[in-house]
């Protein structure tokens, strides 16, 4: 899947999971930090992380069950598609 | 989504006890014989009240509520507070660090563990600051032969880890001070895994919920819920109380189901299972500050 078209998915997730706001959309890009506590970040705290890591297996059928290294694909958009892509491979 | 938090702000929970230095001494004493061991923890104990008036108002205030007492009664239950948690807190750096095969000779009577043998794959052990949680973690831990992850509140002094914090016979501390540590608890419970919280300080943020306590609405946290709702889990209460001989009682509760949409119900269910607990045994609440406005402070 493209780039463009998986950041469109992950966008569709956030406002269907966790109400973002519609009208805030075009302010996202790959380099959206994600994790409350960094500056000019989303500010996701843990109850969206548990809704964001949902609506991805729904959305891209895989489920998240790894060990270890899951804070460093979730600390961006782009880092998050790069994960989902490589998962996606994997299947 | 919610903004960054102050995280100073939510020191709420803290209290003198929480320094090294107490850890320190505490440990340092762990060489003698328990049953002396707990006479000086009572002992110390006993003095802490005068010591700790904010601590101590707040203990009257919760013991008026659970227990109906006043005047003497009311003396005795608040000193009774004191002492106990002083006699658990020593056991938690002593007799809790000891090595797994050995911490079943501290329990006198276990209740409900059969409950832990009908589920498998991945459970939330929820409990409290009642008793010896801690050890009723590790317990759980021996008896699930399934890896078990104790999440744990961010410490203001990390020198507190070397003291109560060991890793290792199945369980692994997991700070949550980071907001993408519940990612590592879902794929934990995916696997098969136990988690265990403790369920009774809420965190002031959205992830709260009011649920009545000894008849009056008190916050309480909601994510233990939500992540046994979004994974499809169990969630078992479970607590360990110290016994009039200081032996350890292990409760183990109903399981509770946490369906989508319904995370508040299963709260009220647990809160109910914690209400019971500490209507038996009023004195090993060991929350010094007041649980039903706790960020007043």
């Amino acid at each position: 899947m493209e780039i463009d078209k998986m950041l469109g998915e992950l966008k569709d997730v956030m406002v269907e999971r966790l109400k973002f706001e519609p009208s805030r959309l075009p302010e996202l890009s790959l380099d959206t930090v994600l994790p409350k506590g960094i500056e000019g970040s989303l500010g996701l705290d843990s109850l969206d992380f548990i809704e964001l890591s949902i609506g991805i297996e729904e959305r891209f059928g895989f489920v998240i069950d790894e060990t270890q290294d899951l804070d460093a694909h979730f600390q961006t958009l782009g880092t998050l598609i790069e994960y989902i892509r490589s998962r996606s491979v994997d299947r | 989504m919610t903004s960054s938090i102050d995280e100073a702000a939510r020191r709420w929970y803290s209290h003198p006890y929480n320094r090294p230095d107490f850890y320190r001494l505490a440990a340092g004493l762990s060489w003698l014989p328990r049953r002396l061991r707990l006479a000086l923890a009572r002992h110390i104990g006993r003095l802490a009240p005068s010591l700790m008036p904010a601590e101590r108002a707040a203990v009257r205030k919760t013991m008026t509520r659970f227990t109906g007492a006043t005047g003497s009664e009311l003396d005795s239950l608040t000193v009774r507070v004191f002492t106990n948690f002083a006699m658990c807190f020593s056991d938690l750096v002593s007799t809790n660090r000891q090595p797994a095969t050995r911490l079943p000779s501290h329990v006198g009577t276990v209740e409900g563990i059969e409950r832990l043998a009908t589920l498998s794959g991945g459970l939330i052990s929820l409990t409290a600051h009642v008793g010896n949680w801690e050890l009723a973690g590790r317990l759980l831990a021996g008896k699930s032969a399934r890896p078990t992850h104790v999440v744990v509140a961010p410490d203001e002094a990390r020198e507190l880890h070397r003291w109560v914090r060991r890793d290792g016979e199945g369980v692994r501390f997991v700070s949550r001070s980071s907001p993408t540590v519940s990612l590592q608890l879902l794929a934990a419970l995916r696997r098969g895994e136990v988690i265990g919280v403790q369920g009774d300080r809420a965190l002031g943020t959205r992830g709260d919920v009011e649920v009545p306590f000894f008849g009056r609405p008190a916050p309480f946290p909601l994510g233990p819920f939500l992540l046994a709702s979004a994974v499809g889990v169990p969630l078992l209460p479970a607590f360990c109380l110290l016994d009039a001989h200081h032996r350890y009682v292990v409760k183990v509760a109903e399981p509770l189901t946490a369906r989508r949409g319904e995370e508040e119900e299963a709260a009220r269910g647990w809160v109910a299972a914690l209400e019971a607990i500490v209507r038996e045994y009023p004195t090993q609440w060991f929350n010094f500050f007041d649980i039903w406005d706790p960020f007043d402070r």
